[in-house]
């Protein structure tokens, strides 16, 4: 435990050097949140377009895709703000950071996470905040209660950890072969694309993946099915959105040791 | 001269044949992406059988010959010549014995040689095993077809050639640069087809220059556009090709300039 | 004195799948790899006491990398024994960090943006080192390597100078006994190069660290290190010091005459030449005659050539150390262990 709590505080004067670093260029920091902020709200606009000709997207109604969307921004938004260290994983290797962190007193993975925060994605994450709004907006009628937030809320916070053990997870890859760092990207872009839209638009078996494999679902398709009152695909009750917290937990769980092993075969190899 | 540019353009084709796995992992992205439009799309059908005279099959040709062209005309974080100007390597290929501009097109279709062969009929022909699209068009809407992504070509090649060359002027140009291919997705169709727009917004993206990028050719190869309007659009590509590229050319001419009153 | 480093017949060996050409060749080598086992070190022995100061020499790919990793605890060894700071490097790894202080030469391990002073700060942190010791070791780096005009710049603006001595204060922070260097001098100037080496020699006599470097710069060698380890295929060449490594291999001294009139006979001249003396070039009334060491010592070569013409002025010039390796590896000249030279 007070490891943990010194890998904590560790991790906080890391990001603390992260943001006073990238601070330095205010400016194009500026620049870089209103741009990113500018190409995601161009995402939702174009969702909002397509509903211009059709009423619903197997049901579900403009608002309700708009919400969906914009959880999925704000829980993928804070996951890239927060991984973006694990994200360039593959580099780190490439240019032999990860080794002087290996030299170090200090648990790899803290150095790993600590060792970027990409302010930029506050565009991305701000863009989900104005998506909700919109989706309000269109939404009158739905009927707010405090347990919807805390769904809303430890949903967002789940899938954020979903997401960033899914980084992990491709840049566990890179202690094999370096060569596949994009078709990672492939899943978490592509997970993130996906279950921006209701998760019932996709067959069985990607449904399957998306709640029992990679659960990202449970960051976004099952509480925001809870908070607009929808039925969830396999007959499962909306209740298990509360269960969010757990699968996020149990994932992470499952992905950190996958990272151990992966560490383990670059002690052997070193490749 | 002629010749040197064939030689350049055959350099750049084998050039992107080196990237084999960054090539593959790019393809499968792009099929990944255009199956999760597929299936939106289906979704959306659910409740109308056609919109603006596209059907479901229509609507899911169009978007995967979009996908197909992505690469071709819009390649997407392409930085290449920015790059360049930020190593200053630039300074060398100003002062080659040739039009800089030319030369970075003659690059870029031999670059586009290999996405035609490696991209673009990989992605479709996956459209086609996926979802059953069958051959988008048969006959004389190729030909049409073809005229039209040459031109969107030319077109796409002198838009990226202008977003990256303001990296003379602009020290941190590459969130512009996001900016500006985003923008040119959006108002082409690769986020949302151009004819699901409301009439008002079709009649002023269809005189923006990023209408003939991949809409035009996509929409005249699947048969919507035909007799007069096929001719109008069409010599409303040529006219963006001509302004796009002049442009360019008047660019390089300044940055040229820049360069050599900067001492190189 | 009491042993820091000892590897007893350390191995490693990497398994290196081979690409198949092509693309179909590729996705094969996915699926049904061709596999092929390169031993990048082997049975290599090394002992090292406290306080010394030895260079690890050899060519790009010797193994000097892969030794080193294993002797930090990063690779695991496929065999042999390790014990570093009486620790097993890889099962404790982390607490043997608390030991060594890293310098690359190439990379530097300062945050890029902010100043000096704040890297250095979250150093501290990052090694646990207690405050008022963080502070007295601070001072009295800054001290030694005049970090004060520096402190509050931001890393990127230093000179490379000043960068690598920024790195060896966040190196030393900790009072690390064992200290390794990558190329530490690589890119300086000389008078830079002259600083860091003064220092280096410092903070080995005052706080008796023990430093490793690994370099190709052989000033680095002969001004530094007592002590030499050539590698080369993953094994050791040489292990001893470097004027006995001279002595042995750079036999050869060249002597540049220069005499008061121009040579007339130059084939005369070499067909008389004593055994073991031949001559490099001869241009005009300047000579170059290398000679070995044993065959004849150089006065009785200068006083031979005096006795035949009249001498202008006369200079040695010692064999390099680069030319030294060079002719182990040309000539294959293996070493045995310790073969002809004395070790510590």
């Amino acid at each position: 435990m007070r490891m943990f709590l010194y890998d904590a505080r560790l991790y906080f004067w890391l990001i603390s050097m992260q943001i006073r670093a990238q601070w330095q260029y205010k400016f194009n920091l500026f620049l870089d949140i209103v741009t990113y902020f500018g190409v995601t709200a161009l995402e939702i606009i174009s969702l909002l377009l397509f509903f211009i000709p059709f009423p619903t997207l197997l049901g579900w109604k403009v608002g309700e895709v708009a919400l969906l969307g914009s959880i999925m921004s704000i829980s993928f938004g804070l996951a890239e703000l927060v991984g973006a260290g694990i994200d360039n994983f593959g580099d780190m290797v490439r240019r032999g950071e990860f080794d002087r962190m290996l030299l170090r007193p200090i648990g790899a993975f803290t150095q790993v996470i600590g060792s970027d925060f990409r302010l930029r994605r506050l565009g991305r994450i701000t863009q989900g905040g104005a998506g909700i709004v919109v989706a309000l907006w269109f939404l009158p009628n739905l009927h707010w209660t405090l347990t919807k937030v805390l769904v809303l809320s430890i949903g967002i916070l789940s899938g954020t950890v979903i997401f960033v053990a899914i980084l992990l997870l491709g840049a566990t890859i890179c202690f094999w072969t370096i060569e596949t760092t994009e078709l990672t990207n492939m899943l978490t872009y592509g997970a993130r694309e996906m279950l921006s839209y209701p998760l019932t638009i996709y067959n069985l078996v990607l449904q399957r993946i998306f709640l029992f494999v990679f659960p990202v679902a449970f960051g976004t398709f099952v509480p925001a099915c809870y908070i607009l009152g929808r039925p969830l695909p396999f007959n499962m009750p909306g209740e298990v959105a509360f269960l969010a917290p757990v699968i996020a937990l149990i994932f992470a769980l499952i992905a950190s040791q996958i990272w151990r092993l992966g560490m383990r075969r670059y002690q052997s190899t070193g490749s | 001269m002629f010749r040197f540019y064939c030689e350049v353009a055959r350099t750049a084709f084998r050039r992107q044949a080196i990237y084999r796995w960054a090539n593959l992992a790019g393809l499968a992205t792009n099929i990944f992406f255009s199956a999760i439009f597929s299936y939106i799309i289906i979704g959306l059908f659910h409740v109308r059988p056609s919109v603006a005279g596209f059907t479901l099959v229509d609507t899911l040709r169009y978007t995967w010959l979009v996908q197909a062209l992505l690469m071709i005309i819009i390649p997407f974080g392409w930085t290449d010549l920015m790059l360049t100007i930020r190593t200053g390597e630039v300074v060398t290929d100003l002062s080659k014995p040739c039009n800089f501009y030319w030369y970075w097109f003659s690059r870029e279709v031999g670059r586009n040689g290999y996405y035609i062969l490696f991209r673009a009929l990989p992605i479709y022909l996956a459209g086609m095993l996926f979802f059953k699209l069958g051959a988008p068009a048969i006959g004389p809407n190729w030909l049409g077809f073809g005229l039209s992504v040459l031109l969107g070509t030319m077109l796409g090649i002198a838009y990226r050639f202008l977003y990256n060359i303001v990296a003379f002027w602009i020290v941190e140009a590459r969130s512009m640069i996001t900016l500006a291919q985003t923008s040119a997705l959006f108002f082409t169709g690769s986020y949302i087809p151009i004819p699901f727009l409301p009439p008002w917004a079709r009649s002023i993206v269809e005189w923006l220059p990023f209408n003939g990028l991949m809409n035009l050719p996509s929409q005249i190869l699947l048969g919507k556009i035909s007799g007069g309007t096929f001719w109008l659009e069409v010599a409303r590509q040529v006219g963006w090709v001509m302004v796009l590229t002049c442009g360019c050319l008047l660019l390089t001419r300044m940055a040229t300039r820049r360069v050599v009153s900067q001492g190189g | 004195m009491a042993i820091i480093i000892e590897a007893q017949d350390v191995k490693k060996s990497f398994r290196v799948a081979k690409r198949r050409p092509g693309l179909l060749g590729g996705l094969r080598s996915i699926i049904n790899p061709e596999v092929r086992t390169v031993h990048a070190v082997n049975d290599l022995n090394i002992e090292i006491q406290r306080g010394e100061l030895v260079a690890l020499v050899g060519p790009n790919g010797a193994g000097k990398s892969t030794t080193i990793k294993m002797l930090t605890g990063i690779l695991v060894p496929s065999g042999g024994y390790v014990r570093v700071a009486g620790l097993k490097p890889v099962e404790q790894r982390r607490e043997l960090a608390a030991h060594i202080g890293v310098v690359f030469g190439q990379r530097t391990q300062l945050w890029w943006d902010l100043p000096l002073k704040d890297s250095l700060h979250l150093l501290r942190h990052l090694y646990r080192v207690p405050e008022e010791r963080y502070t007295a070791n601070l001072k009295h780096l800054s001290e030694m390597l005049e970090l004060d005009e520096f402190i509050e710049t931001p890393v990127r603006q230093l000179s490379l100078g000043q960068r690598m001595r920024g790195d060896l204060a966040a190196a030393l922070l900790h009072d690390p006994e064992l200290l390794y260097l990558d190329e530490p001098t690589i890119g300086l100037d000389v008078v830079a190069k002259a600083r860091i080496r003064e220092f280096l020699l410092s903070v080995n006599a005052k706080r008796g660290t023990t430093i490793l470097l690994t370099t190709h710069d052989m000033d680095d060698v002969e001004l530094l290190c007592p002590r030499m380890l050539i590698i080369d295929h993953g094994r050791k060449l040489y292990d001893g010091s470097v004027t006995a490594i001279r002595e042995r291999f750079g036999g050869e001294r060249i002597l540049i005459a220069v005499l008061e009139t121009a040579l007339q006979n130059q084939s005369a001249l070499q067909e008389e030449l004593p055994a073991g003396v031949s001559l490099l070039s001869s241009q005009g009334p300047r000579l170059e005659l290398s000679f070995g060491q044993r065959s004849l010592p150089a006065h009785e070569l200068v006083a031979w050539l005096g006795a035949r013409y009249p001498l202008h002025d006369v200079t040695f010039q010692e064999p390099e150390i680069e030319d030294v390796i060079r002719r182990i590896y040309e000539e294959g000249l293996l070493l045995k262990e310790g073969a002809g030279v004395k070790k510590h």
